[in-house]
Order: C-alpha cells, then sequence, then structure tokens
C-alpha cells in the first residue's frame, strides 16, 4: 500500500510537469489547428534559459523563469510567423515544418551550451516531508502549486480578458470571428507565444528535478504531446487529466515491469488511442480544411 | 526515348565502383539502404498520405530479424533474409491497424510510440543482444563471390535497389497508386468512388514494411552489426528530413533526397551539429516554400515561367449526350424510412421519409441548416443514421461503408468540390473508372502486366469519358488551376465514371454562371435519359422548379412538404421556412467532417 | 492508344540487369588499402562522440588524447616524426561508427584512439581487425575483452575489475551483506549489473532487490519504493553519470538511507552536482583513478589539463591520456610503423601510467584493479587498503 502510494506520489510530480507540456500543445492546437512538435525543443530552451539565468546571472528562480518565458515566447513568435503561409492548408507539411525547427533549436541548444548539460540545484532546500511514511518532495509541492496556479491563470486569461475572449473565438470558428472583426493572425501568434510560454514554465520548473541538456527535449515532448492526445487533445481540462495519467502510467509501468516500461506505456496509450480516438475530453478544435 | 536515357545510368551505375576507393563505396552503399527506406517512407507518406514515423523501426526489425535468425537460430542468410522481410511485412500489418482508427498527427504519435516501444524492447530483451547489439553476422553467400568486398556487395544493392525502384514507380504509376494518391488528397471523396480506404492504408503500411524490411537486410549484410542506436528517433527524423527535401511525393525525388543527404551526413560528420542545424532549416525552408521538394522543383520553375507567357485559354466543349437506356429494374431506387440523425444532442434530422422511384429526378430543398447534406451523408454511408433505415432498391444499406455503396452504384458530388486537388483531371477520373477491388492487388506482384493491360483499358475509357464532357483539353491539369464551372463538371463526370444507378448532387449549380447552369439542366436530363436515377440539393429555384419531377422539402430537419414543384413552391409552410432565413447566409458548411473511416 | 507509363517502367531494370551481368568479369575495389610511409607525420585518428547524448565523455576522452600528442610533438615526436591527431564524430552511433572505421582504414591511420561507448567500439572492432589497426577504445565492456581481438586494448579496466574491487570492500571489508541493486539497460549499466552480480555471487551474497530501468527513464519512485522497504545497508548503482545522480537523489529524497556505492561515474562533476551534496555524502566509489591528487604524475597532468583546457582534469580524460601514452610507447618501439607489429608493441609495453601500472593480457586488457574512495563534503577521499 505505502509502495502504490509512494509510486503514485511520484507519478503526479512528473505528470504536473507533463501536465504542463500537454497543455502547451492544446493551447495551439485549439486556437490555430497546429501540432507543434517543436514544443518539446522549446522546453528544453526554456530549461536552458531558466537554469542559466538562474545559476550563471544569480537571478532569483521564479525571476529566471519569468524571463525564460519571454524568451521562448519571442521563439514561438518566430516560429508562427515562419510557418504561417501554410496555415489552414496543409496540416501534414505544418507538422513537419515544426519538426524541421525542433531539430534546429537543438543544434542551437548545443552551439550555444554546448553538448554536456548541467544539473541545476533545487531553489527549495527543505527535506522531503513524511506523510504516513509516504515521502513528499517539496519541491513536486511547488510544481503542483505552480502549474495548478498557471492553469487557473490561464482559464481565466481565456474567460476573461478581451485577447482571451478574441482566442476562443477563433477557437471556435475563423470565420465568424473574423466576421465580428477579431484579428485571426495576432490571435494564432497569442496562442503560440501562450504556448511556447508554458512550455518554458515546465522547462524551468523540470529543470531542477532532473538534468539540463539538449536532448532532454525528445521524451518530454513526446510524451506531454501523447498525454495531450490521451487528455483530449485542444482541451485544457484534457491537457491536465492526460498528463497526471500520462505520469501516473508511467510511474507504474517502470515499477512493474522496469525495464520494459517504456514499450508498456506506449503500447498501452496506442490501445488506449485506438479505443477513445479523440481521447477522455475529446477534441477541440475547428476543422479548417 | 524514356528507356534510351536509362542506358547510360546504368553504366555509369556499374563503373561507379571502379572510381571509389573503400570507404567511399561503403558510404554509397550505405546511401544506397537508405534510398531504399526512403522509397518506402515515399510510398506510405508522401503518397497515401500515412504518417508514418515508424519506418526507422521497420528498418530496424529486417536488420534485427536477420540478425537473430542468423546467429540466434542459425539459419543461412539468404533464408533469414527472406524471413525477415516477412516479418518487417508482419509488422507493417500490425501497425497498420491504429491508422485503420485514427489520421495525421494522431497517426504520428502512435507510430512514433511504436517506434519508441520498438527500440526499448531491443535494448532489454537478451535475444536481441541488449543495447550492445548483435555482432558477428554471417556474411551472405552468393556463388562464391566475397561479398565482405563492398565493392561487390554494392552490386548486390544495386539490383536489389533497382527492382525496388521500379516495383516502386510501377505502383505509383499503376490504379493503386492512382488510389493511394486519391486517398491522401481526398480519403472521404476516394471512398465515394469506391476505394476501400481501410484496405488501402493496410495496403500502404504493408509497402512501408517491405521496404523498411528489404533496407534492413542489405543493412545487416553489408555492416554485419545491428544496435539499437542505429534506428533512434533522432534518425527517424533524419529519414524525415530526406524524403521531405527530396521530395516526398514524388518516389525518384526522395532517392535523391536520401542519397543527397547521405553523403552530405558523411561529409560534414565532423560538424554534425551544423549538419544538424543545416538540416533542420533546409527542412523548415522546403515545407514554406518548396513543399513539394527537389522534384518540385522544375515544376514551380516551369509554373513560374508559363505564367509570364500569355497563354491561350482552353475551351470547356459542350457535353454529348449519352445514348438514351431504359431505367433498370423499375419499382424504388431509394427509400428513406423515419430517420433521425443527432450530434451530441443537436437534432439534424428527425424522422425524415422519402421515397425516390427509379428514373427519377428528385429535387430537396430546404433553408440552410436544414439537414440536406446529412441526408445525403446518411444515403452515401458516410454517417449512420441514429434511427431509422435507408433501402437501396428494397435493400437495407444502413450502415454499409461509402465505397461499397459506390460498388452498388451510389455515386455523389459534394457541395464544396472535393476533386483531388495533386491528380490531374485524367487521374481523377480514372480514379472512379477503376471497380477492381483492392484485393485485386496481388497481381501487382504475380501479373504487372495484366495490370498495364487493365491501366490501358482504364485510360481508352477515361479518353471517351473526358471527350463526352468536354474535358479533353484540361485532361492534365490539375483541377485546382481551372476555373469553377469546369471543376462542376469534372465532379459530375467523376461521378459518372462509376457508372452509377443513383446519382447524388449537393448543390450542382452553385457558382455558376446563367449559361452554365443551363447546360448542366441539359445534362442532368441526359443523364436520367441513360438511366441514371437523381437527387439534387439545389438552392437555384429556377433549376429546381424546370428539372425535378418531385420535390422534397426540409426545414429543422423536418420533411415539411412534398410533391409536384409547381405545388410545393405555393405552400404556406414553404415559403415561410425560406422567408425566415436569413440572406446572409448564403452557404451552409455541413459536409462531412474528416471522420477517421 | 494510349501508350500506358507503367509499360515503360517494366522494362526498364531488365536493361541494368544485362548490363551487371556483361560486366561480372573483373571486380572493383581490389587495390590495397594506402600503407604507411616512413615519412610525414604519423596520422593517429581520434574517434569519440561529440554530439547526442554521450558526447561529454567524447569531449573529456578528447581532452586527455589531445593533451598526450601535444606534449609529445612538442618534445620531438616519435623519432623526429610528428604525431597528426584527428578527431571523428561518431555521435554516438554504431553505424556512424562503422562508416569511420572504413574512413581511418582507407586514410592510412596508423591507430585509433577512442570511443568511450562501447557498442560503437564493439561495432568497429571487425573492421579494424581486418585492416590491421590497432585500437585503444575507452570503453570498458566486458564483451570488448571477450573479443580478444589481437587489435583491440583497453586503457582502464573493465567493469568486472571495478565492481569486483567494490564488492571486496563492501562484502569483505565492511562486512555489508544487505545489498540492493539499481542499473539501466544500457551497454554500461549492463555490464556493471552482471559484473557486480557476479562478484556477490561468488561471495554468497544474494542482493534483496534488483531493480532495472531505462537509460532515459526519469522517475524511479516505484523502484526506489520497493528498495526501501527492503531497507539495505547498500544501494548499488548502475548507470551513466547523471542518471547515477537522480537516482542517487530521489534514493535520499525517498528515505533510502543506504550507503551509495558505484563504479567511475560517482566520482564524476555531473553525479555530484546532479545528486546534490547531500545525497552523496558517504557514497563509495570504484574507480582507477581518484584524485589528482594521488600522485606525482597525476598532479602534473592536472595541472597540464588545467593549463590547456582551463578545467580541473578527470577520470576519463586521464584514461584517455594513458591510453594515448601507451600508443606512443609503442610508436617509438615500432619506430613509427603500425599493423601487426604495432599491435604487437602495444602489447609488450609495460606503462607506469595515471590510472597504474599497464601490462596487457591477451584480452587486450592492460590494468586489473582499481580503488576504493569515500565521498566527503563532495571531494573523493581515498580508502587505504585495510
Amino acid at each position: 500500500m505505502r509502495a502504490f502510494l509512494q509510486t503514485l506520489i511520484g507519478g503526479i510530480g512528473f505528470g504536473a510537469v507533463y501536465a504542463l507540456v500537454a497543455m502547451g500543445f492544446s493551447i495551439v492546437y485549439r486556437t490555430m489547428g497546429l501540432v507543434n512538435f517543436a514544443h518539446g525543443s522549446v522546453v528544453m530552451i526554456g530549461a536552458y534559459a531558466a537554469s542559466t539565468f538562474s545559476m550563471t546571472v544569480a537571478l532569483p528562480f521564479p525571476v529566471a523563469i519569468v524571463i525564460a518565458i519571454v524568451v521562448t515566447g519571442l521563439i514561438g513568435l518566430v516560429i508562427e510567423r515562419v510557418l504561417r503561409p501554410l496555415e489552414g492548408r496543409d496540416f501534414d507539411l505544418m507538422l513537419i515544418g515544426t519538426i524541421g525547427f525542433g531539430t534546429v533549436l537543438e543544434a542551437l541548444a548545443i552551439l550555444i551550451w554546448g553538448a554536456t548539460g548541467h544539473a541545476v540545484p533545487s531553489p527549495v532546500g527543505s527535506a522531503p516531508l513524511d506523510v504516513f511514511g509516504v515521502r513528499v518532495r517539496a519541491y513536486s509541492l511547488v510544481v503542483i502549486a505552480v502549474a495548478a496556479g498557471a492553469t487557473v491563470l490561464l482559464a481565466l486569461f481565456l474567460r476573461r480578458t478581451k485577447l482571451g475572449a478574441a482566442m476562443q473565438a477563433v477557437a471556435m470558428d475563423p470565420q465568424a470571428a473574423t466576421a465580428v472583426g477579431v484579428h485571426v493572425g495576432r490571435s494564432n501568434a497569442m496562442a503560440f507565444a501562450i504556448g511556447a510560454g508554458l512550455a518554458a514554465l515546465a522547462g524551468g520548473l523540470i529543470g531542477p528535478m532532473l538534468y539540463v541538456s539538449p536532448v532532454m527535449g525528445g521524451s518530454l515532448g513526446i510524451k506531454g504531446f501523447a498525454a495531450a492526445i490521451f487528455g483530449g487533445f485542444g482541451s485544457i481540462p484534457g491537457a491536465i487529466v492526460g498528463g497526471m495519467a500520462f505520469g501516473i502510467l508511467d510511474s507504474f509501468a517502470a515499477g512493474t515491469f522496469q525495464g520494459y516500461s517504456e514499450l508498456v506505456v506506449f503500447l498501452v496509450f496506442t490501445v488506449a488511442i485506438m479505443i477513445l480516438p479523440t481521447g477522455i475530453f475529446g477534441e477541440r478544435t475547428v476543422n479548417r480544411a | 526515348m524514356r528507356r534510351l536515357a536509362l542506358i547510360p545510368l546504368a553504366v555509369a551505375a556499374v563503373l561507379l565502383p571502379y572510381g571509389l576507393d573503400r570507404y567511399a563505396i561503403h558510404v554509397v552503399d550505405v546511401a544506397i539502404v537508405f534510398a531504399l527506406l526512403g522509397i518506402g517512407l515515399g510510398l506510405v507518406m508522401g503518397v497515401a498520405g500515412q504518417v508514418n514515423l515508424a519506418q526507422i523501426a521497420f528498418f530496424g526489425i529486417g536488420a534485427y530479424a536477420c540478425a537473430i535468425l542468423t546467429t540466434r537460430a542459425g539459419l543461412g542468410f539468404w533464408v533469414a533474409a527472406a524471413l525477415a522481410v516477412l516479418v518487417a511485412v508482419a509488422v507493417g500489418l500490425v501497425v497498420a491497424i491504429p491508422a485503420l482508427r485514427v489520421q495525421s498527427h494522431y497517426l504520428g504519435i502512435v507510430t512514433l510510440g511504436l517506434a519508441l516501444a520498438f527500440i526499448n524492447w531491443i535494448t532489454n530483451t537478451p535475444e536481441a543482444g541488449g543495447s550492445e547489439g548483435i555482432s558477428d553476422l554471417p556474411v551472405p553467400p552468393m556463388f562464391g563471390i566475397d561479398l565482405t568486398s563492398e565493392h561487390l556487395f554494392y552490386y548486390l544493392e544495386i539490383v536489389v535497389f533497382a527492382i525496388g525502384l521500379a516495383f516502386a514507380l510501377f505502383v505509383v504509376a499503376s490504379p493503386l497508386g492512382r488510389r493511394m494518391r486519391a486517398m491522401r488528397d481526398d480519403s472521404l471523396a476516394a471512398g465515394a468512388l469506391g476505394a476501400d480506404i481501410p484496405l488501402l492504408r493496410v495496403t500502404a503500411f504493408v509497402l512501408s514494411g517491405l521496404y523498411g524490411g528489404l533496407a534492413g537486410v542489405l543493412y545487416a549484410g553489408l555492416i554485419r552489426y545491428v544496435a539499437p542506436e542505429t534506428f533512434s528517433v533522432a534518425n527517424m527524423f533524419l529519414l524525415l528530413a530526406m524524403v521531405i527535401i527530396g521530395g516526398r511525393q514524388s518516389i525518384l525525388g526522395c532517392v535523391a533526397g536520401a542519397v543527397a543527404l547521405s553523403l552530405l551526413r558523411e561529409v560534414l560528420a565532423d560538424f554534425s551539429v551544423y549538419a544538424q542545424l543545416g538540416y533542420g532549416t533546409v527542412v523548415v525552408l522546403m515545407v514554406v516554400f518548396a513543399p513539394t521538394g527537389l522534384a518540385g522543383l522544375p515544376r514551380l520553375l516551369r509554373a513560374r515561367l508559363s505564367r509570364h507567357r500569355s497563354g491561350e485559354r482552353a475551351e470547356l466543349r459542350p457535353f454529348t449526350p449519352d445514348d438514351p437506356a431504359p431505367v433498370q429494374g423499375g419499382g424504388d431506387m431509394l427509400e428513406v424510412r423515419g430517420v433521425s440523425m443527432r450530434f451530441k444532442g443537436l437534432r439534424a434530422l428527425e424522422e425524415v421519409s422519402l421515397t425516390v422511384p427509379a428514373g427519377q429526378i428528385r429535387g430537396v430543398v430546404g433553408p440552410n441548416g436544414s439537414g440536406k447534406t446529412t441526408l445525403f451523408n446518411i444515403v452515401s454511408g458516410f454517417y449512420v443514421a441514429t434511427a431509422g433505415r435507408v433501402l437501396l432498391e428494397g435493400d437495407d444499406v444502413g450502415g454499409v461503408a461509402p465505397y461499397r455503396l459506390a460498388r452498388r452504384g451510389v455515386a455523389r458530388t459534394f457541395q464544396n468540390l472535393r476533386l483531388f486537388g495533386d491528380l490531374t483531371v485524367r487521374e481523377n477520373l480514372l480514379v472512379a473508372l477503376d471497380h477492381t477491388r483492392t484485393a485485386w492487388t496481388w497481381r501487382y506482384v504475380a501479373l504487372p502486366h495484366a495490370v498495364v493491360r487493365h491501366d490501358r483499358a482504364l485510360r481508352d475509357q477515361a479518353a471517351r469519358l473526358l471527350d463526352r464532357y468536354g474535358l479533353t483539353a484540361f485532361a492534365d491539369a490539375q483541377p485546382r488551376s481551372l476555373p469553377y464551372g469546369i471543376q462542376r463538371r469534372i465532379e459530375i463526370a467523376r461521378a459518372m465514371a462509376l457508372s452509377p444507378r443513383l446519382l447524388l448532387l449537393d448543390e450542382p449549380a452553385a457558382g455558376l454562371n446563367g449559361e452554365e447552369v443551363l447546360r448542366l439542366a441539359e445534362m442532368v436530363r441526359s443523364l436520367r435519359a441513360s438511366g441514371v436515377t437523381i437527387v439534387i440539393i439545389e438552392h437555384n429555384m429556377g433549376l429546381v422548379m424546370s428539372l425535378c419531377d418531385q420535390v422534397t422539402v426540409l426545414s429543422g430537419g423536418r420533411v415539411i412538404a412534398d410533391g409536384l414543384p409547381g405545388e410545393v413552391a405555393v405552400l404556406p409552410e414553404v415559403v415561410e421556412a425560406y422567408l425566415g432565413e436569413p440572406a446572409y447566409l448564403s452557404d451552409d458548411n455541413e459536409d462531412a467532417p474528416e471522420a477517421a473511416r | 492508344m494510349f501508350p500506358s507509363p507503367l509499360h515503360r517502367i517494366l522494362t526498364a531494370p531488365a536493361a541494368v540487369l544485362s548490363l551487371l551481368v556483361l560486366t561480372s568479369c573483373s571486380a572493383p575495389g581490389e587495390q590495397a588499402g594506402a600503407g604507411e610511409s616512413g615519412t610525414g607525420p604519423i596520422k593517429v585518428a581520434n574517434v569519440n562522440a561529440q554530439s547526442g547524448q554521450l558526447s561529454s565523455l567524447g569531449k573529456w576522452e578528447n581532452k586527455g588524447v589531445k593533451l598526450a600528442i601535444d606534449e609529445v610533438n612538442k618534445s620531438g615526436g616519435i623519432n623526429g616524426r610528428q604525431v597528426q591527431l584527428d578527431l571523428f564524430d561518431d555521435q554516438g552511433d554504431p553505424t556512424v561508427g562503422t562508416n569511420l572505421g572504413r574512413k581511418i582504414a582507407d586514410g592510412g591511420y596508423v591507430a585509433m584512439l577512442g570511443t568511450a561507448e562501447s557498442a560503437v567500439t564493439l561495432a568497429m572492432a571487425p573492421i579494424l581487425k581486418d585492416a590491421k589497426i590497432p585500437n585503444i577504445t575507452s570503453g570498458q565492456s566486458p564483451k570488448l575483452a571477450g573479443l580478444k581481438s589481437p587489435f583491440l586494448f583497453l586503457n582502464a579496466p573493465t567493469s568486472v575489475t571495478y565492481d569486483e574491487t567494490l564488492a571486496k570492500y563492501l562484502v569483505e571489508t565492511k562486512g555489508l551483506k544487505k545489498i540492493a541493486l539499481i542499473s539501466n539497460n544500457g551497454t554500461y549499466g549492463t555490464g556493471e549489473h552482471d559484473a557486480f552480480l557476479a562478484s556477490l555471487k561468488t561471495r554468497g551474497v544474494t542482493p534483496l532487490a534488483d531493480e532495472v530501468v531505462t537509460p532515459d527513464q526519469k522517475d524511479f519512485s516505484a523502484a526506489l519504493t520497493g528498495i526501501r522497504d527492503k531497507e539495505p545497508e547498500v544501494l548499488f548503482i548502475g548507470a551513466e553519470e547523471v542518471e547515477s545522480g537522480l537516482i542517487a537523489k530521489q534514493a535520499r529524497e525517498l528515505g533510502v538511507k543506504a550507503v551509495l556505492a558505484g563504479g567511475a561515474p560517482m566520482g564524476t562533476e555531473p553525479y555530484l552536482t546532479t545528486a546534490g551534496q547531500d545525497a552523496t555524502e558517504g557514497a563509495v566509489v570504484s574507480s582507477p583513478y581518484l584524485t589528482n591528487d594521488a600522485t606525482e604524475a597525476t598532479r602534473a597532468f592536472a595541472a597540464a589539463y588545467k593549463t590547456a583546457y582551463g578545467e580541473e582534469a578527470e577520470v576519463h580524460g586521464a584514461k584517455a591520456y594513458d591510453g594515448a601514452r601507451i600508443l606512443v610507447e609503442a610508436l617509438k618501439a615500432t619506430g613509427g610503423a603500425g599493423g601487426q607489429k604495432l599491435a604487437d608493441a602495444i602489447r609488450a609495453t609495460k606503462y607506469a601510467g595515471l590510472l597504474g601500472d599497464f601490462a596487457y593480457d591477451e584480452s587486450g586488457v592492460g590494468i586489473h584493479a582499481t580503488q576504493i574512495a569515500v565521498i566527503k563534503s563532495g571531494e573523493l577521499v581515498p580508502e587505504t587498503a585495510s
């Protein structure tokens, strides 16, 4: 029972990060119908930026993360601008274009920071909490809290602000949105910037849990994307549920199947997608074909 | 002429090793392996439109199966190789199963996940040598020729490659390849024209497995060592870059891209980060500026040049009516009984019933959102009605897949044209003319000449059809480059290529000018005269009044009137339904969604 | 009549095939590889990952090799000939490795140094053997020694030695018998796992737990919770630097109180920073190169390394340095000649290096001892043999 709970807690800690990554995928997808395969690499850039600013420039950790969010937000804008001619024309080509961007970002990271990577000290130094024999990492609690806070802020932004409402309108019906005077291009760019910002948040938070290196984006990106699809692509609650589910699945598979965990995780994922092709919450997007 | 050009190429291929040292020939040998892989990816992704990120795993399966069977089971190399290719094909079959349910990026992540699962499996399984892989594979025996010499192995490879390339080109140009390309451009329309989409998708994955397996076996014979890193996701993306840069829709383009990038990778081996930066950038530039890749560049340039030339416009020739034929069978062609359709609580159709006697022209009218297109989607098999029955000549056809209905004589056009954009007009018709089943495919391997004969017969038919619909001048143009009116005509010609007994026309007059509408009316009457029953959705009331024998009026998903055109038009509820409609919504968008069917 | 394009395609391969048959009389590519001439620089290849996941190892190795060769060249080279060191990037990919093997074979190189990854070296070994090019590798997988290739040499002990020393210290010296294992299923992790398990077995110790993880796993809660519940005295970690660090960090967070133990990765800077100082305190490390302060020679090496690269020397650079020095000694003996002569010369070389005294056996292993250190305040403190 204790082992079960401990595995669950471990899974939730990483699940929160997957959820943030998945949310970044979903916000872009629901607004402009684009799958951003470079997202994992943006997470990696975010992790590097946050850790570099906090370690080398010695800024406080939250400030470093904010700067990292700005940096990756700009990268997001660049990607959106370059791929804009393809928007609404060829879905698969855009997807491949973002894979190209991912490759470029990874190469840039190696050129800037080297291939070796570095460890990031935890900003929260306190010892893990002990709850009836189950250890809860203090830092995991921080991650979960920040992830929850980001979700609430995003939801408020989409509901309460004019720009957010415009993005929602574009997500529901771009033609009607244009008709009532919403600038679709600006909305798309905004979605991309927010998606990239979420990636930086995820990257910055995961830095101290892991080790920052140019290749860290690969598996985070793939698992985050799978989580987004699992929850219902384009849906914000879906991203959270999917992320948590994936983290927990990962954790239990590692415990039960040891070396074969990845095989099991992806087979389970494949079967789940075949049973529920649009995920738990269903796909939320416009069909712009 | 083209065939003559092959001779110097073949001579060059034979002489090439004489000019290369051992290292250079090794690089060439590896490039050929990647070229084969590229063909496989080109077939499944470029031709059939299936986002397959597991191609590298098929490669790995071929190589690993060969390695395991030779070193662990002690089989001879060639026996193991044959089995390994079969294993890869079988895995292709399995990976195709998700493709039946999901498409596009969903399929992308699923195949990528399966590729990762494969890597995970080979790194763990002791039989596969774990992360250290399997070394000391036997040298393939070849009638006393020493294949440890990579110069000689090159000849083995080039023969396999030449046959593989020829087969791929043959498949792409054949009716099967045409169907695949049609499915890539628009799987719904392809289904409505009798292409059995599920089997086509499976075939695409089988081909991709075949080429992956072949490449894997050659790799195993060449390197005689296999390890998981070779089949990593990074290499999958490299392969993808090869195919995109070369031009995914062209097999030759894929080969060129694979060879070019393999060689470039060697040249830049000491600057691999810059190489990575470079090919990433090129991929981005390619998808934005030259989505058809290197293979598409000549056409892009030609298009740019010809734009400056003032071309004399080809003209749409008049339609030649077919010989009148009696209506077959008689009785009721189509009967819709109490059909309801709900989408997540939204009621699109409510207890709709109508009967269309054979040989009739039936009009279906109604304000936008009244469920007309939904009705068509149910009759043509895209949707399965929530309740009620659909009878075709007395047989219940509810839940029958579109391609089966197409074969039973139901053809349709679409409100928003659904022509295959990257196929020529002729090919659009050829897709519909081909009535063979995809299961007929075995002939591609066993009886290629039967396929050639079949294709030739189809082309004769297509020529006649083009002529009859006055489209000969546009035969080799891409539909999207043509004026709207001509595209409408092509769609009708394409539907008629199925030789249907029931033709469903969804707003055929939309966007046509007065002259064109008149010609359309003539054409529809002539089609009826040749024995086809026609149901037509139309907003152009003048056309409906003059053309239809009987009119059904839908409003809010219900039938509110049914009768002779003159009688129906004056009914107060019909007038009210029409007046209540906001004028600016001229176009309702309720075509079938990109459902994964 | 409409000629089908299909027909053209079908007849094409026939032409190619018939041509092939015609020319099968004389085979190409029979020329011999470039022989080494007696003058000009002696070409030595260094193959190591400079990109990809494990490029940090490759970079350290290259620094060690370069330092050694530069010293030799500065002091006049080998019999007056300079040594030309060319670096090749294998990207951690065995296929690239085999390409490079051919490149080296045809490029007139007399010897190869590297790679840091056993899988790549394993893939290249048959090619280098055929081309008679001696290779001093930095890999330490027991499988390398198992090949018994006369042209393959290791610049460090194999995992067997590391783990034998470690097991001996833990079980016999310290009397710790409640031992748990966690290792990854990569080349290195598997090698460590098998070697350590074998060493435990000979001492009659059965591990309490034997958990396997994947090389890119991030969360080890499940495995570590299982281990914690068994309350072992020692947790053996068989994984590369960063993953070892993550495991150590998470183990402490989950309340595993066991002494951590492992091979060379646990003495490196990425391990220490990833795990954090608290987690690493008291860990037992088995390594042939513990600190830069061990001997006169290591101090000189560390100083030169610092001057050249501005960073502290560590075990991988030292290994590679030793390997390169051994090659230089052997080249001096053969007068710059390569091939079988050079392989024999390497086998005959007795060399007192940074890692210890090298004397090669027939399986290509030159050193059979490691030392034990305990990490105290982030520093490796050697345990004197009891």
